[in-house]
């Protein structure tokens, strides 16, 4: 039992279908939260480990679709899986380019859904642990002053010191004291370390022609 | 010439006439004209009567008065007649006064040839349209038997009895009688068309005619006078009495080239002279007694008058009608042009075709070939020949119009809408003379209405279709709600009894949400019995065969995308049932859709489907629909009404359990067999009361 550690939401108008679906996800060994609206599950207070999603798409107020555009701008993790009764490919398809998990046509099998909720929650733990991941690099990559941040971006585009120091303009001395800063400041011993770093921070190599002012690319 | 006077006179008293119906201001001036213009003339008719006698002979050879009068009443208004005898009888007086006639018989007189002109008038006026005219031989013909014959005829039993009354003269009654009757059908005959044809409208014509006529007429005259006077006077007192007929070819030429009022003239001329030279001595009537000499003018004179008169009347009545043709002939084409008509006509008789300029544009047939019926048929199309071919047979049976509308294929494949009317002429005989018809080119609004049509049906197919599909999807939504619930639970509760001994209190909840939702789509199903009996106020009679057809234009697209044959059997005089026509519009093309779909596996020429309407019994009508898609699962034939039992592998399963809810809440049965290596579903609904609202076949 993993309770409070994860969340598994169902958002259904009908009540006969949130309890079963209560049911079988608890016989499941997921604790459950009912919703008989969108607006009741936006409602809630936010919830920070990885959350599941069982959304009708038929509602009255907010429908399913509706629920997982207001949710992608709000920049939860939740992962959707969608149940309809009357499911049509256009319907299908906008849930699935916006991320849904699955898309299950009610009456579904059991087993369908529980497998669909695993398979959510595995999505939504390991996007939490690259969000940890990239939000740890990051804080490391922000105590750089901005000269090492610079240096930074060459090395990992695999410059040499001295192509470095020609590119600043400046000494090729000055820059191993930079370079040295850096590993120091990251706590990090060798090249190889420094890339998967800035790749899981999401940093992209200088690129000399365009000059190395940006922090983040987009 | 003395009477020259007299058509002017008269002319003016026409236009009178004419002036008084607009009821004129100076109306008393005008009928004070008009009797003194028939005064006037009638005495002056007198005088010349008068001086045309052939001494020792008393009596005149032409009597102008009575045939002044004659005229005078032919026109004018009968309601004026009193006038015209009222103004004639001082002229009378004065004329006869002169003459020593005792005062009894001048009175005599008057009232005989009042008599005269009455009767020929009367006549005349009641045979005859107005104003009178000598253009037709009809009128013509009338005029020479009532007015010139039968009016002197009776007239002068009267005139003779007169004198033989007042002892008048020592003529016998029978001599008395037959000297004023020739002499007074040989004024009329030669007086009368003349004032008549040249008092209305003479002058005028005279001014419009042309140069070239004028000389012509000019020539005309000079050469009718010099002929006659070679024959009267240039030869010696007893010539070859074949000289008379010298003037005959002017006479001819005057009707031909002049009409009426050419010959009526020349007759006058001829008649002049020839009385004039025989009084003076002259001519070929100058042999014998003054008796038989005028007798024998007379004679000669009538007898080339009659011929001549009607003669010109023929001419001017063929040429006027050859006018009229030829302006009807404009007109119809025009209309034709201008209406896109189409006229043509094919005379059996004389083997001619006509055809307007417009019917050979549009028919596509070359201006100069001939019409057969084979060349008309051969321009129509193919699906519509035999339609057509039919009801112009049938028009020639029943010898009624024709009217057809059909599609024309031309030679340059073009396809046009026309509707046509026709008709068979009959000969005096009863045999077929000619058919005539019109035919309309209406491509334009039949191309319209046409379009229109698809569209009209192909939104009322989409709306039902679209009523089935809302119907069946907003029921799976319904169904699918409990179903999922009840699914779930039973998950839940493998689940929980596969992780050990379950808490019973738990459970028993479990199963309890499992009945309650078993329930809920229990009633949803039997909501859709409430929903269809929701319709029963909108039922009413109506025909099966009807709405076999409806559906089959609905769905008409349908048929043709899936290359299937339909089939209808349908029984004539059907009775009507009591239903909601658009829920078995619905059944209908659910079954239908379902039989397509059962032959999306069957080869397309043997994709058929037949519909079928029956009686059974005395109080159930029978509708099958029959296809030819492998049958029904043998082991599973109950099932299919089941909800949610599908052969189909995309089907929901509700199509049948619909249809056998509508067809029961109307009372009916729906039964299911396999026939012939195919489906077949019939529907057995009762007929309504009363039962005498029967289809009319």
């Amino acid at each position: 039992m993993s309770a409070a550690t994860e969340l598994i939401g169902v958002v259904d108008d009908d009540q006969s279908v949130r309890r079963g679906l209560r049911r079988l996800l608890k016989s499941a060994g997921y604790a459950t939260e009912t919703f008989a609206s969108a607006e009741d599950y936006l409602a809630r207070e936010l919830f920070q480990g990885p959350i599941c999603l069982v959304l009708d798409v038929r509602m009255p107020g907010l429908n399913g679709l509706g629920l997982q555009k207001e949710l992608e701008a709000r920049g939860g993790c939740e992962q959707i899986i969608f149940i309809t009764g009357h499911g049509d490919v256009p319907t299908a398809t906008r849930a699935m380019k916006g991320g849904a998990v699955d898309f299950l046509l009610k009456p579904f099998d059991s087993d369908e859904l529980v497998d669909a909720v695993k398979k959510a929650l595995l999505h939504c733990k390991e996007q939490l642990r690259k969000r940890g991941e990239r939000r740890r690099a990051r804080s490391l990559i922000d105590k750089l002053t901005p000269r090492e941040f610079e240096v930074l971006r060459f090395v990992i585009m695999g410059l040499l010191n001295k192509q470095i120091a020609s590119e600043l303009k400046t000494a090729e001395k000055t820059i191993k004291v930079h370079r040295g800063r850096v590993m120091q400041k990251l706590g990090l011993s060798s090249v190889p370390d420094l890339v998967r770093l800035t790749q899981i921070a999401g940093i992209s190599p200088a690129d000399a022609r365009y000059g190395t002012k940006g922090q983040y690319p987009a | 010439m003395k009477t020259a006077a007299t058509p002017i006179g008269l002319a003016g008293l026409e236009s009178n006439s004419t002036a008084e119906l607009k009821r004129a201001q100076t109306f008393e001036w005008r009928i004070g004209g008009i009797a003194l213009v028939v005064a006037l003339a009638y005495y002056l008719g007198a005088k010349i009567g008068f001086a045309l006698t052939l001494q020792p002979h008393p009596i005149s050879v032409l009597w102008p008065p009575n045939s002044i009068l004659l005229a005078a009443l032919l026109l004018t208004p009968v309601r004026f007649w009193w006038l015209i005898l009222l103004a004639a009888f001082p002229a009378h007086l004065a004329a006869q006064v002169q003459s020593n006639v005792p005062p009894a018989m001048i009175l005599c007189w008057f009232i005989s040839n009042s008599c005269e002109a009455l009767i020929g008038a009367g006549c005349v006026w009641y045979l005859v349209d107005h104003p009178v005219r000598f253009d037709r031989l009809r009128n013509v013909g009338v005029f020479l038997v009532f007015a010139a014959l039968l009016g002197p005829f009776l007239s002068c039993f009267l005139d003779a009895g007169f004198v033989a009354l007042n002892r008048w003269g020592q003529d016998s009654y029978w001599q008395v009688w037959r000297v004023r009757f020739s002499s007074n059908v040989l004024a009329s005959i030669t007086l009368v068309p003349f004032i008549v044809t040249w008092s209305g409208d003479g002058l005028a014509w005279l001014k419009r005619i042309r140069r070239a006529r004028f000389l012509e007429g000019t020539f005309l005259v000079l050469g009718l006078v010099s002929v006659q006077t070679f024959a009267f006077y240039g030869s010696g007192p007893s010539p070859d009495s074949a000289l008379l007929y010298l003037p005959l070819p002017f006479l001819i030429w005057a009707a031909v080239r002049f009409g009426s009022r050419g010959v009526s003239a020349a007759i006058c001329v001829v008649t002049f002279l020839a009385i004039w030279s025989a009084g003076h001595g002259y001519g070929p009537f100058t042999a014998r007694s003054a008796e038989e000499d005028a007798l024998s003018i007379q004679m000669f004179l009538i007898v080339m008058s009659v011929p001549l008169l009607l003669l010109a009347g023929v001419i001017e009545e063929r040429r006027r009608d050859a006018t009229m043709l030829r302006e009807r002939d404009a007109r119809i084409n025009l209309a034709s042009e201008s209406a896109e008509l189409a006229f043509w006509s094919i005379n059996f008789e004389t083997k001619k075709t006509w055809m307007s300029e417009k019917g050979r544009a549009i028919f596509n047939i070359p201006p100069d070939e001939p019409l057969s019926r084979e060349l008309f048929l051969s321009r129509v199309h193919p699906e519509d020949r035999s339609a057509v071919d039919e009801a112009i047979d049938r028009a020639r049976d029943s010898s009624k119009t024709f009217e057809i509308e059909y599609r024309l294929l031309r030679p340059d494949g073009e396809t046009r809408w026309v509707i046509a009317r026709g008709r068979y002429g009959h000969n005096e005989q009863g045999g077929m003379r000619d058919l005539i018809g019109v035919a309309i080119d209406v491509t334009a609004q039949a191309r319209a209405n046409l379009e229109l049509r698809l569209q009209r049906e192909e939104m009322a197919r989409l709306s039902r279709v679209s009523a089935m599909g809302e119907l069946t999807a907003s029921l799976a939504h319904e169904l699918n709600q409990p179903l999922t619930a009840i699914a779930s639970n039973a998950a839940a509760g493998r689940r929980m009894l596969m992780q050990g001994p379950p808490n019973s209190a738990e459970f028993e909840e479990l199963l309890a949400d499992v009945s309650t939702d078993a329930h809920r789509a229990g009633e949803i199903i039997h909501g859709i019995h409430r929903f269809v009996r929701k319709s029963e106020g909108t039922r009413r009679v109506v025909n099966l065969n009807e709405i076999v057809r409806e559906v089959l234009r609905l769905l008409h697209s349908d048929f043709l995308g899936r290359e299937t044959a339909v089939e209808t059997d349908l029984l004539a005089g059907l009775p009507s049932i009591h239903a909601d026509p658009v829920h078995l519009q619905q059944v209908l093309m659910n079954l239908l859709i379902n039989s397509m779909e059962a032959m999306q596996a069957t080869p397309p020429q043997k994709r058929r489907i037949v519909i079928c309407t029956r009686m059974e019994a005395e109080s159930l009508v029978l509708i099958s629909v029959r296809d030819h898609g492998g049958g029904l699962p043998k082991e599973n034939l109950e099932k299919i009404f089941d909800g949610f039992y599908s052969t189909k592998p995309n089907g929901m399963g509700m199509g049948l359990t619909i249809v056998r809810s509508i067809v029961e809440a109307h009372g009916g049965t729906l039964g299911a067999e396999n026939s012939e290596g195919g489906a077949r579903f019939s529907i057995r609904l009762p007929v309504s009361r009363p039962p005498e609202s029967r289809e009319v076949a």
